[in-house]
């Protein structure tokens, strides 16, 4: 089993052919997949906003962007790009200069940075943590410092509310979230992605910590649940709620600043959903896929990995086009007198599961 | 059907009781999306399609110009003086027309001067789509032709004009 990453090759190769050491070698690789991630990310977000968009038209019979780039208005993410790109970059009188204009750009490191974490397939992967479980719950929580920076760089107190509303809501998340990712862990034995996924496979597709373990299954509705309000999804988008807070901690943000806000919410949507799907539902393994070997086999896995990782996606718009937001006190009595007691009970339950079963 | 009454938030039952009611009308509310996204949407592409127009809308006028006689009843009959005409006689008697204008800055599309033509020949169309840049372009001619009439329209009446009459 390949153990380096994609770009590790390429990086020694282009290191050793320019006579530089092995150092130079991982700095290039390194780079290249930072680059990758980078561009990867944008492309994903802007078309998950443009499905988004047209998920939330289709519910409401609508049609959604239908001009820009003819075909049903593909290109309309682009060409919003392009204008958040040409706007004035706007700084409230009063904001502190560097929180502001650091905000944003940890908010979408901490996103980007996630994805370095996260597998393809067996063999299509940037770095294989071994804890990657942990790296990217542990990373994607920065992104919270980063929102309460912009919260109160902004010099506005809606804001601030927003902002704080997003830290009380996703610390609070935080423990479901960890303790439903506990279950698969348990039965998996480890935190890498990687080996997780590898361990539902299976020829029939009844491999899956869902259909293994019932108390999977209610770790994964809890994980569901728990991620919403991590990534501050409706019926959880608190921090922005626009009937109160206008848009909450972003206000006051525009042009670029203001789309990285934007391009993290869709980044941090497609890892949690894609750390679901490669802990709960057998990442990409589906039934057949064992039939292929060799180069298909990667791309086949990469592609499954994908497709259900967007699936999950979906469902999250769909939930946001279809639940109302909740109260804010209903929010923190959801997670801690609800989510945490099933969260523990399913720990449990599921230790119990493996231990006697 | 579930029971959305609010109740006392208290007791283990009360907890169960909350669980299964928010799975179950989450299920509930995702169907109903679910189901709307895919149905077919409302939504007229407009410029590229349009909704239709009901039989008895009042759009801009259409004047049947060989049937008119240069009675000036319609004009008369204006609330806001917003029809202008203007034609003379010429050696053999026929209407030699110069202008016949609605001003649509001041039309407010009252159908009244349609009900006293003697001879029915001004109506209004469907045509509701009047955007300009220019306020002048709103003082729209309604002649098909001007000067004397052609010998082609002294016999028969012109097609076009009367293809986009609404009775037709």
């Amino acid at each position: 089993m390949n153990t380096q990453g994609a770009f590790h090759g390429l990086g020694q190769d282009l290191a050793g052919g320019l006579g530089l050491p092995g150092g130079i070698g991982m700095l290039i690789s390194a780079s290249i997949g930072i680059a990758a991630v980078m561009g990867a990310v944008t492309v994903l977000a802007m078309y998950l906003i443009w499905q988004e968009r047209k998920v939330a038209a289709h519910i409401q019979v609508r049609l959604g962007p239908m001009r820009v780039g003819g075909w049903h208005g593909w290109a309309q993410s682009i060409a919003d790009g392009i204008k958040l790109l040409m706007k004035e970059d706007l700084r409230p009188g009063g904001a502190p200069k560097v929180l502001f204009y650091m905000a944003p750009a940890l908010v979408l490191g901490a996103a980007l940075a996630t994805f370095v974490a996260l597998p393809l397939s067996t063999n299509i992967f940037i770095a294989d943590v071994n804890l990657g479980v942990f790296y990217i719950f542990g990373i994607g929580a920065l992104s919270v410092i980063g929102v309460i920076m912009a919260g109160w760089a902004s010099n506005n107190k809606w804001s601030v509310l927003g902002a704080i509303r997003e830290a009380a809501q996703v610390v609070s998340y935080e423990i479901p979230l960890g303790l439903s990712l506990l279950v698969p862990v348990l039965m998996h034995g480890t935190l890498s992605l990687r080996s997780a996924a590898d361990a539902q496979a299976g020829w029939a597709g009844m491999q899956w910590a869902v259909f293994t373990n019932p108390f999977a299954a209610i770790a994964l509705v809890l994980f569901f649940v728990a991620a919403l309000a991590n990534a501050g999804r409706a019926p959880f988008d608190l921090p922005e709620s626009e009937s109160e807070l206008v848009a909450g901690f972003h206000t006051e943000f525009s042009g670029i600043r203001f789309s990285f806000f934007f391009l993290a919410e869709y980044a941090h949507m497609f890892v949690v959903s894609a750390v679901g799907v490669a802990l709960f539902l057998g990442g990409w393994h589906l039934p057949g896929l064992s039939l292929l070997d060799g180069t298909a086999h990667d791309v086949a896995s990469a592609v499954i990995f994908i497709a259900k990782s967007w699936i999950v996606v979906t469902l999250m718009m769909v939930i946001r086009w279809t639940l109302p937001r909740v109260r804010i006190d209903q929010v923190m009595s959801m997670g801690y007198r609800y989510l945490t007691p099933i969260g523990l009970f399913c720990v449990l339950g599921a230790a119990w599961w493996e231990l006697y079963l | 059907m579930i029971d959305l009454r609010p109740r006392k938030a208290s007791g283990v039952n009360n907890w169960f009781t909350n669980v299964y009611r928010a799975v179950w009308t989450t299920c509930v509310g995702m169907s109903v999306t679910i189901k709307y996204m895919f149905s077919k949407s409302v939504t007229v592409q407009y410029p590229d399609e349009r909704s239709p127009v009901p039989d008895r809308y009042r759009g801009i006028h259409v004047l049947e110009q060989e049937k008119c006689i240069y009675c000036f009843m319609c004009a008369r009959a204006c609330p806001i003086d917003c029809i202008e005409m203007e034609a003379g006689r010429d050696e053999d008697k026929q209407l030699d027309w110069v202008k016949f204008t609605v001003d649509y800055n001041k039309c407010m599309f009252c159908e009244l001067c349609i009900y006293p033509c003697p001879e029915d020949c001004i109506h209004m169309s469907k045509e509701f789509a009047l955007v300009t840049e220019d306020r002048t372009e709103l003082d729209l001619d309604l002649l098909s032709w001007k000067g004397k009439t052609p010998e082609s329209e002294k016999t028969a009446p012109a097609d076009e004009a009367v293809a986009e009459t609404p009775e037709a």
